[in-house]
């Protein structure tokens, strides 16, 4: 799954670690998030579309995995 | 305050049944019971000196308390102690597996190999338990 919270977060000039802060995880969460490398719980999607005031689909881009 | 009372008398007891096990060896014991004291008197007295040094550490400083917070419930490092875990638990089937066979084959005495065989069951035991209990919760 990918996301836009990298370039969101950079437009906003916030850090990794007051993003993190802000939503009660990791660094490195917000890092893995915004490698793709951890998809996030529904409870933690929750949190950063509300943070960013969007909906969840507008930070993460579900794509159907092609066999 | 209620914390570090029950740190300390942790410590505490755990130096005192150190203590209890070696002078307990030292008048002539000649079973193994001196012996588990003192392995679980030091393993007592390091948990509770351990967990007072950092409940006083940690006292004066709720910015460090807030970060280990973070850090132990951040949904990721949950997820990989759990995934871990798991791992942990499929290597161990196969380990205990291997090892019963061992010990049978070596011809080990009997009760040992019986107790290892309950080790293994109660974990597969364990297992299903929770497997079942998940299954209604969730």
């Amino acid at each position: 799954m990918k996301n836009r919270l990298e370039e969101l977060r950079k437009a906003r000039g916030i850090r990794q670690e007051e993003l993190a802060d802000a939503l009660g995880v990791s660094r490195q969460t917000i890092g893995s998030l915004e490698n793709g490398r951890y998809n996030p719980s529904i409870l933690l999607a929750f949190r950063l579309a509300r943070y960013f005031e969007m909906s969840i689909e507008d930070i993460f881009i579900y794509e159907e995995e092609t066999q | 305050m209620k914390k570090q009372v029950w740190y300390t008398l942790l410590a505490v007891a755990g130096i005192a049944l150190t203590i209890a096990g070696v002078v307990w060896l030292r008048a002539g014991a000649e079973n193994v019971v001196p012996y588990l004291c003192i392995g679980v008197g030091a393993g007592i007295f390091g948990h509770g000196t351990g967990a007072w040094l950092q409940y006083r550490a940690l006292k004066d400083a709720p910015e460090a308390r807030r970060r280990i917070e973070i850090e132990t419930n951040d949904e990721r490092n949950v997820a990989m102690n759990n995934r871990a875990k798991a791992k942990a638990y499929d290597a161990m089937i196969y380990i205990f597996s291997a090892l019963m066979l061992v010990f049978a084959l070596m011809e080990i005495d009997f009760v040992a190999v019986l107790l290892l065989v309950a080790g293994y069951l109660a974990v597969c035991g364990i297992y299903v338990y929770y497997r079942v209990r998940y299954d209604r919760e969730m």
